[in-house]
């Protein structure tokens, strides 16, 4: 009887420790990111604010991640002597290749994100949805879910969605959330067209 | 502990339910579901430079402004454009649809231009003293219109032809009480966003037989006897009395004089079904002509434009004298029924159609030409009848043909000789000339006087996103309407009144549309005809059966349903030139059972 007990409890046991930390560890496909890009070099040394490089375009749109003409415009030569500045004059700058960046913040195809309407009309703050990311000395590595073929952060960073902060994912729930303690409106085609 | 059996299947009991208290069972789940939408063959949009590009949208008459959300130069999402002054930033559902057109399924392809381009010289050159070389317009008062009739007057013996066009507008915020005979003023009526920006404003009197999508929003909703509306309207003019009219359309004495009162007690306008329809010489009586029911305003044209042939209505046309008729049936407009076409051909007459669709004109046609269909082409858009102020707008196409098209306005022109020129920059020229009104750019919401801005960067905006209005000068009156209402006739073997279950649009619409139609029955899709409960009973139709629709035109296999909704005596039959040419020259008809 007691063997059994312990039996049902061992099986259990494991499948907790599988669920809760092996599962994480390999549902994400990991990969680097192309050049090592230190934020808080660029915010500390050069002054630069989020949308100096992240920035809207006349018409409206956001440009998102910036493309090598707006990098080369500070680093058309290498601006001191370290490593990584030395392999991304190298290996983009000078051969004019893009950078492969791999987003962490992007939707899938079927939705539709209006940066312009949250950060200018809405006074939304970058960090409420990116979280420190500029802050950060080093990009951290890309994950990726290899069924779904998101981004981890989508989901949020832990898998249960736990105690998620509010910054924590960028699911439809969350920006859901965001908009009822607003008390703003959402519907199907706000983001779905 | 020994290993048993029993331990065993105790460990994975274990095992199952420590899993469900993990995410990993739950999150396999949503991720599964997200798999099923990346599976290979699911169309992904290109990656790639993010535009806005603004243009107007051609699938109706109303011409909404449009912005294009564009990935790539590709077009993958339209909205309104909210400083537009008559669309106020509001698009129907087809509208916002619309870039998916170029890729539907069943549009047409590709067709014989030299050979029907010989034909129509062959024709040209045999013809006999008095047959007529014609043009149908189904869409008129657009710059190309002008472009057709301008070949026609250059042509012997040129006639050029288009569905009757209203030569007033409505303006809708100016009306107390719209009182509305079957007219689907929230489902196709006008600009959606300017109806929808009136709304509050008005009450809205619904007089129509069976309960439509208008019926269920109007503030009453008169459900009158089918073919009795000239009754009604004699009644609202005070030319018989409320209890005669209650006593032939059904509705009760009080709605009836309801109306009447509310009529007199503010600015009215009554619109109908047909905008061409007699019951709007009601207007005339109300008071409503130069206030609610303004005159059309156009466009500036050049001067020498003015020469160009009149329009005529079908009927206009003499039996049997058409040798060559070109149909630019290329935008959704109004249809003719065939049997209205048919009589006036001549016996060898060649009939060349320009169309995006095998369903319309493209049945009887000897030649299908392929049109550009929106967002490909650059078109202008004649004003909405809703529109007030004289409008210029011009449809940039968005996309580049994806089909080998053929460009009906160019196409009439080189066969009547005219010189290959920019008919639309030629009366973007002239409305820059003429110097009245402002252009409004939608880029920054900013209204210039025209007098202010250069005729090229006039041009430039009315490409990249712009309207030009002109509101100057007084209402006036349109000219005086028709005052013969006639009710179908009555027919022993016909016993059902048509009613149209919606506009009768022409042309593709967007595939998502359509499935969405057909699967959800938000609309009735062009077999499909509605019966009440009791013709269905005393025809012995069940509903979804298979069943024969019968005019003094013809008959088509149709497939009826039951619905309580439809009144005894109606058959409520679903849009589509199948069942225009069908039901549009005659309003009775019977159903029998296949």
């Amino acid at each position: 009887m007691i063997g059994g007990k312990i039996a049902f409890a061992s099986g259990m046991l494991v499948a907790l420790a599988c669920g809760w930390l092996a599962f994480p560890r390999i549902l994400y496909q990991t990969r680097p990111q192309p050049v090592d890009f230190s934020h808080k070099v660029h915010a500390d040394k050069a002054g630069a604010k989020c949308e100096d490089c992240h920035s809207f375009r006349d018409d409206g749109t956001y440009a998102g991640i910036p493309t090598l003409d707006k990098c080369s415009g500070c680093h058309a030569a290498a601006m001191g002597t370290t490593a990584e500045e030395k392999n991304f004059i190298d290996q983009y700058v000078t051969p004019s290749r893009e950078p492969q960046w791999l987003s962490y913040a992007r939707q899938p195809e079927n939705v539709y994100f209006s940066h312009i309407a949250h950060v200018k009309l809405g006074h939304v703050k970058c960090e409420q949805c990116h979280g420190n990311e500029g802050g950060t000395g080093a990009l951290r590595p890309y994950q990726q879910d290899p069924i779904s073929g998101y981004s981890r952060d989508i989901w949020g960073r832990p898998v249960s969605r736990i105690a998620l902060r509010t910054e924590g994912g960028m699911k439809m729930d969350d920006c859901v959330n965001c908009h009822r303690r607003q008390g703003l409106e959402y519907s199907c085609m706000g983001c779905h067209k | 502990m020994t290993t048993t059996r029993r331990n065993l299947l105790k460990f994975v009991g274990g095992g199952a339910a420590g899993a469900l208290l993990t995410p990993a069972p739950w999150r396999l789940i949503t991720d599964t579901a997200l798999w099923s939408e990346n599976w290979p063959g699911i169309p992904r949009p290109a990656r790639g430079e993010i535009h806005a590009r603004f243009t107007h949208c051609t699938l109706c008459p109303a011409g909404c402004a449009v912005r294009a959300r564009c990935v790539n130069g590709q077009p993958v999402s339209l909205a309104g454009v909210k400083p537009h002054p008559i669309s106020h930033g509001a698009l129907c559902p087809w509208g916002i649809a619309g870039h998916h057109l170029p890729y539907h399924p069943a549009r047409v392809r590709q067709g014989p231009v030299k050979e029907a381009l010989a034909a129509v010289a062959r024709a040209i050159s045999q013809r006999g003293a008095g047959e007529r070389i014609a043009v149908l317009d189904l869409r008129p008062g657009r710059t190309v219109s002008w472009t057709n009739r301008r070949a026609m007057a250059a042509m012997d013996n040129g006639l050029y032809l288009a569905p009757l066009q209203p030569a007033y507008s409505i303006d809708l915020t100016e009306a107390q009480t719209v009182v509305s005979f079957g007219a689907p003023l929230f489902d196709g009526w006008g600009t959606p966003g300017n109806v929808f920006a009136a709304r509050a404003n008005f009450r809205l009197v619904q007089i129509e037989p069976v309960e439509t999508r208008t019926a269920a929003l109007a503030d009453v909703w008169l459900p009158i006897r089918p073919g009795t509306e000239a009754a009604m309207a004699a009644a609202l003019a005070g030319e018989t009395t409320i209890a005669e009219a209650a006593r032939v359309t059904g509705v009760k004495e009080e709605a009836i004089g309801a109306v009447k009162e509310a009529i007199a007690s503010g600015p009215a306008v009554v619109l109908a079904e047909d905008p061409a329809s007699p019951l709007m010489s009601l207007n005339a009586k109300f008071h409503a002509l130069g206030r609610t029911v303004v005159a059309r305003r156009e466009a500036p044209i050049p001067e020498a434009w003015k020469r160009a042939a009149p329009v005529n209505e079908m009927a206009a046309a003499p039996d049997g004298a058409i040798r060559v008729l070109l149909i630019d049936e290329s935008l959704p407009g109004g249809y003719v029924p065939w049997q209205d076409i048919q009589p006036k051909l001549a016996a060898n007459a060649v009939v060349v159609v320009f169309s995006s669709s095998s369903e319309g004109y493209a049945r009887h046609a000897q030649y299908v030409l392929p049109a550009p269909v929106y967002p490909e082409a650059a078109e202008d858009i004649g004003p909405a009848i809703d529109t007030v102020p004289a409008v210029f707008r011009i449809a940039a196409p968005l996309i580049a043909p994806v089909v080998p098209v053929v460009n009906p306005g160019e196409l009439i022109a080189r066969i009547a000789g005219l010189p290959q020129t920019d008919p639309l920059r030629e009366r973007a020229d002239a409305i820059h000339k003429a110097g009245r009104g402002t252009l409004l750019n939608y880029a920054d919401g900013k209204s210039t006087p025209v007098k202010q801005v250069s005729a090229d960067d006039f041009w430039k905006t009315l490409n990249q996103g712009g309207c030009w209005m002109d509101d100057s000068g007084k209402k006036a009156a349109p000219p005086g309407f028709s005052r013969s209402v006639t009710s179908p006739a009555p027919h022993d073997d016909l016993p059902l009144t048509v009613v149209a279950a919606e506009a009768r649009r022409g042309g593709l619409e967007s595939p998502l549309m359509s499935k969405l139609e057909r699967e959800s029955n938000l609309r009735m899709t062009a077999n499909r005809v509605a019966l009440s409960p009791a013709d269905a009973r005393s025809n012995g139709i069940e509903n979804g059966g298979h069943c024969v629709l019968e005019t003094a035109c013809g008959r088509l296999s149709v497939v009826a349903m039951i619905d309580a909704g439809v009144p005894a005596g109606v058959v409520e039959v679903a849009g589509g030139p199948r069942m225009a040419d069908l039901c549009g020259a005659s309003q009775r008809a019977r159903v029998v059972r296949a």
